[in-house]
């Protein structure tokens, strides 16, 4: 096999805690590396976190170091905004065509002091923020985004959109805001790919039971992420859309498995870690878990379950059949193992919601031609064996790209695609 | 010779200017001695800023520098480098934050003023006993010791091993395949577990760059990563073979909880009650009845009771895999005797992933009973028993069945234990290996060349166990790479032999084992090429012996008095 390598440069799709890692090992061994990433920041769905379980590390200092590392690793060339257009070839000489579109923003020029977003007249939904405050359309996405260097957003800039604006442009001290920017087109030669492009929660219908939507208090599992995140828009205070302090919540768990056929892992440890989180800010609060089995595998879990459960933390084994609001709160209504029913009046409402592969993944299997599988995520060519290796010779996976998994998991997976790369490209 | 100071302020565009009075700060420098230059510069981290830097370097002959900007994190490394191309020492600068600790945080211009210049003298302070350090680099063995013949130590050596990196495989017993090839069936796919074996033994034996070492004992490791000495005995006629590698992969595996420590459960009492790892053999072809599933009396069993989590209460964790391979012995049961009836006790079902909820469904549709419950029960003779349970509604629910098998624990081998000692690896309260970092370095120990896969860390899947194998492999092959040297940290702890008393303090608390006792001088001597910087053992010899490299006891005083006067 390795006559045929010819290339010994890697292509790694997504700058999730996978492709970091990937990409840094791989760099590390004196390979260069192609990072390609959609969004204008690196960091994936990690940095959303403000703890991660079990040991409550702050995730975005763990994360950070590694991102700097990667920013500052002369093997590694990060494409942001960045897609995979086309990808033709087999191990160890792939052409890939790669999409590239303009940041308007000079990566070179700019410090990152931010002096562009106050001037800017525009105000949209913040997405890394679940909507839950405003952007302008110059910005970086929250406090400590990696690189620290803001986007403008054509599609909601005035400037764009036939206005005569330059507010940013005119703040800028450093001559940093380029508007002639233009979208690029890139082809690289590569040896191998990583495919690296994460999970998300699934969307839920507008007829869903748990009243998210409807009632103002009922937060998905992201939206909470955000209210707990000290870089978030309540800059960590945990309140109420009416800006009251809650007395009580309830973590729903399973939202979503029937429908998909899965477990997603990870849900039971990030439930608990919420309402760790929630009794640590208030410690009067009243936190209950509506699950059906908990699913704690391996060494270090269980004894965080019994923290929490310790810590008081009720848990009923139950299906959650509606959330409804009342006067001053919110109503959920369930059904015990046993056929009882009953309910429980709380101020707030959490949804655990299962997770699936992230949204481009279809656009990025019909470029790779590599199988997708159960629940939509990437097929590993040895089911039960080696979990990295696709049907597609030197085209390998890593993380929840893969299936739904924690962060040793997914790190473990990153690095195993390095070594599977590095024992044929060498 | 004379030292001749630079100090350069960074405006940061605005970012800094506006928030500390930059001229206050060098006019407040000028009685400092030994300044050669002070100056201001608008971006130095820009192209034009590095210029100037370099230049300005060059031009006043400069010893040692000081640049006062922003984070380290964010420009240290570019900064460093500017030095070098200018021909001066990286490591006599000194690099002073005062935009996110002054400029950022300080409201108050004229406190931040004070403050930034309070850090400034204090890295001048410190920045003049600094001394000049080189990076080193040693020689090192590509090569690699893999202990465990499982399928994460099969896995291992063969992505190592190759034209340039042989692997010593090192098995205690006299083949290779570990628990693996004792399991018929694997789930999900329900694949020969023997089968799989063979195939990758036969991989392993037609690979040259591997040399497997079976009915072999690793019983010494000394040195660091790079360059291990391993010394190796065979059995029986205890041969000993002395190698040197560059890293070790320790796969030892796990073993199961004893179920005679829970009496409730009858195991060693009654005749029928079986471990998972018994029920495994009963069905190898090659095992005691043929690969038939027997009761002691010859005859197959009608009724099969299957007992979750025995041990998990006391061990304290959830074994991860044992839910899923239950399931498989249900199938197992129902493909051999279609009209077994089998029932599952458990409190929760562990299925995670993608796939196997599925394999929990389509085990279900075969008519298979799960009952959920928190105390169960065996009693009985040697035929005929009976499992009583607690049902959740609070009543007593019972079973007679004619066979049961205990789903134990799984725990981590002796031999885990055995090279955690022999390594000096930290291991947690349940005695699996610790990572270096829990979440991102989970196949690294707490020694530097020292990798732990499988189930040495924990429970685990084949294929989480595979990904492990695969993960060092990529650790390895990243770092340590034929013909390459090996790159030394710089700022390491030196120990003065003048001062040191011999007290072993510093042997006590160095968490990268990098000091050992010199017996003839009766002191401690650090190995740079363990030892990380720290600075552990500085804080803690009482006799000031111990310290890091431009972190002295000196330079630390003088950057505190200074900040402070």
């Amino acid at each position: 096999m390795t006559d045929t390598a010819q290339h010994t440069e890697v292509l790694v799709i997504g700058a999730g805690i996978a492709g970091i890692e990937a990409s840094l090992l791989l760099a590390s061994s004196g390979a260069k590396v192609y990072l390609v990433e959609k969004n204008s920041y690196i960091g994936g769905n990690v940095i959303k976190l403000e703890e991660v379980f079990s040991n409550m590390e702050c995730a975005t200092c763990m994360i950070a170091p590694k991102q700097q590392e990667l920013l500052q690793n002369e093997n590694i060339e990060l494409l942001t905004l960045s897609g995979v257009e086309s990808v033709q070839g087999a191990l160890g000489d792939f052409t890939v065509r790669i999409a590239k579109k303009a940041r308007y923003v000079d990566m070179e020029n700019c410090i990152g002091c931010n002096a562009c977003f106050e001037p800017c007249p525009v105000e949209v939904d913040n997405e890394f923020e679940e909507g839950l405050i405003k952007r302008k359309a110059i910005y970086i996405p929250c406090g400590g985004a990696l690189p620290n260097v803001p986007v403008i957003d054509s599609e909601n800039c005035v400037r764009f959109n036939g206005q005569d604006c330059q507010a940013c442009q005119e703040a800028c001290m450093f001559e940093a805001i380029d508007y002639a920017q233009e979208d690029e087109e890139l082809e690289v030669k590569v040896g191998a790919i990583v495919v690296a492009t994460g999970f998300r929660s699934i969307d839920l219908s507008e007829s869903n039971p748990y009243g998210y939507g409807k009632c103002a208090d009922v937060y998905s599992d992201f939206e909470m992420e955000r209210i707990c995140a000290s870089n978030g828009p309540t800059e960590g205070q945990i309140v109420l859309r009416n800006g009251q302090v809650p007395r009580s919540a309830a973590v729903i768990h399973c939202v979503g498995r029937e429908e998909k056929g899965y477990c997603s892992s990870i849900c039971c440890m990030s439930s608990l870690k919420i309402a760790h989180f929630l009794k640590h800010k208030l410690p009067e609060i009243k936190v209950t878990h509506f699950y059906s089995d908990l699913c704690i595998p391996g060494r270090a879990y269980q004894k965080f379950y019994e923290k929490v459960r310790e810590g008081g933390a009720a848990f009923i084994r139950a299906t959650v059949s509606e959330v409804s609001e009342r006067e001053g709160g919110l109503t959920v209504r369930y059904r015990t193992e046993d056929g009882r029913d009953d309910a429980l009046a709380v101020d707030m409402v959490i949804l655990a919601r299962a997770l699936e592969p992230e949204v481009d993944t279809s656009r990025v299997v019909d470029v790779l031609n590599i199988p997708q599988g159960e629940g939509g995520f990437f097929s590993e060519k040895e089911p039960d064996l080696s979990s990295v290796g696709t049907s597609q010779d030197g085209i390998f996976i890593a993380g929840c790209a893969q299936g739904p998994k924690d962060i040793p998991d997914t790190v473990a997976q990153a690095e195993a695609a390095v070594g599977r790369i590095l024992s044929v490209l060498r | 010779m004379a030292r001749r100071l630079g100090v350069y302020v960074c405006e940061c565009g605005t970012n800094i200017a506006d928030g500390v009075d930059i001229d206050a700060i060098i006019d407040a420098l000028a009685p400092v001695a030994d300044i050669e230059v002070a100056q201001k510069h608008r971006l130095l981290c820009s192209g034009d800023g590095i210029e100037y830097l370099k230049q300005s370097i060059e031009e006043h002959g400069l010893t040692h520098l000081v640049i006062a900007a922003c984070s380290p994190k964010q420009h240290e490394i570019t900064f460093m480098n500017a030095c070098s191309a200018a021909g001066l020492n990286p490591y006599l600068f000194q690099m002073v934050n005062i935009r996110e600790q002054c400029a950022w945080v300080t409201p108050n211009k004229e406190e931040a003023t004070d403050k930034a210049t309070r850090q400034i003298k204090a890295a001048i302070a410190r920045v003049r006993y600094q001394i000049p350090l080189q990076k080193s680099e040693i020689e090192c063995s590509p090569d690699v010791l893999v202990i465990g013949g499982g399928i994460a130590g099969i896995k291992a050596s063969q992505l190592l091993a190759g034209p340039n990196r042989k692997v010593y495989l090192v098995e205690k017993t006299s083949s290779l395949g570990g628990k693996t090839k004792g399991f018929g069936k694997l789930f999900t796919h329900m694949d020969s577990g023997p089968a799989l074996i063979e195939q990758e033994v036969q991989k392993i034996h037609d690979n040259e760059g591997i040399e497997v070492l079976t009915d072999s004992e690793v019983e010494d490791i000394l040195g660091f990563f790079g360059n291990f000495e391993v010394k190796i005995v065979k059995k029986p006629e205890n041969e000993e073979l002395n190698v040197g590698v560059g890293a070790v992969v320790l796969a030892t595996g796990f073993e199961t909880f004893d179920p005679q420590r829970l009496p409730q459960y009858g195991y060693g009492e009654l005749g029928e009650v079986y471990t998972s790892l018994e029920f495994e053999e009963m069905n190898l072809s090659t095992g005691p009845t043929g690969g038939k599933i027997l009761l002691k009396n010859g005859k197959p069993p009608e009724s099969v009771a299957i007992i979750h989590c025995v041990g998990r209460e006391e061990k304290g964790y959830c074994s991860k895999v044992c839910c899923m391979y239950s399931l498989k012995f249900a199938r197992m049961l129902k493909a051999a005797l279609p009209n077994v009836s089998v029932s599952h006790f458990y409190s929760d079902l562990c299925v995670p992933g993608k796939s196997y909820q599925r394999f929990y469904e389509d085990t279900k549709a075969q008519g298979v009973e799960f009952v959920r419950t928190d105390k169960t029960t065996v009693a009985g003779g040697d035929t005929g028993l009976t499992v009583t349970f607690d049902d959740n509604a609070g009543s007593q629910g019972q079973r007679a069945v004619d066979m049961v098998v205990l789903i134990p624990a799984m725990e981590p081998s002796a031999d885990t234990q055995k090279f955690a000692e022999m390594l000096n690896i930290e291991r947690d309260e349940e005695g699996f290996l610790v990572e270096e970092h829990r979440l991102l370095s989970p196949v690294s120990s707490s020694v530097e060349g020292v990798f732990a896969i499988g189930c040495a860390h924990g429970p685990k899947s084949i294929s989480e166990s595979i990904a492990q194998a695969e993960a060092a492999a990529g650790k390895i092959l990243s770092s340590l790479i034929p013909g390459k040297k090996l790159e030394l940290e710089v700022r390491t702890s030196e120990i003065s032999e003048t001062f040191c008393k011999g007290c072993k303090t510093c042997l006590l608390v160095c968490p990268y084992s990098a000091i050992t006792f010199d017996e003839s001088k009766a002191i401690s001597v650090v190995n740079e090429a363990l030892c990380h910087g720290c600075g552990v053992c500085a804080a803690a010899c009482p006799s000031g012996a111990a310290n890091v490299k431009n972190f002295s006891f000196g330079e630390i005083y003088q950057e505190v008095t200074a900040a402070l006067k």
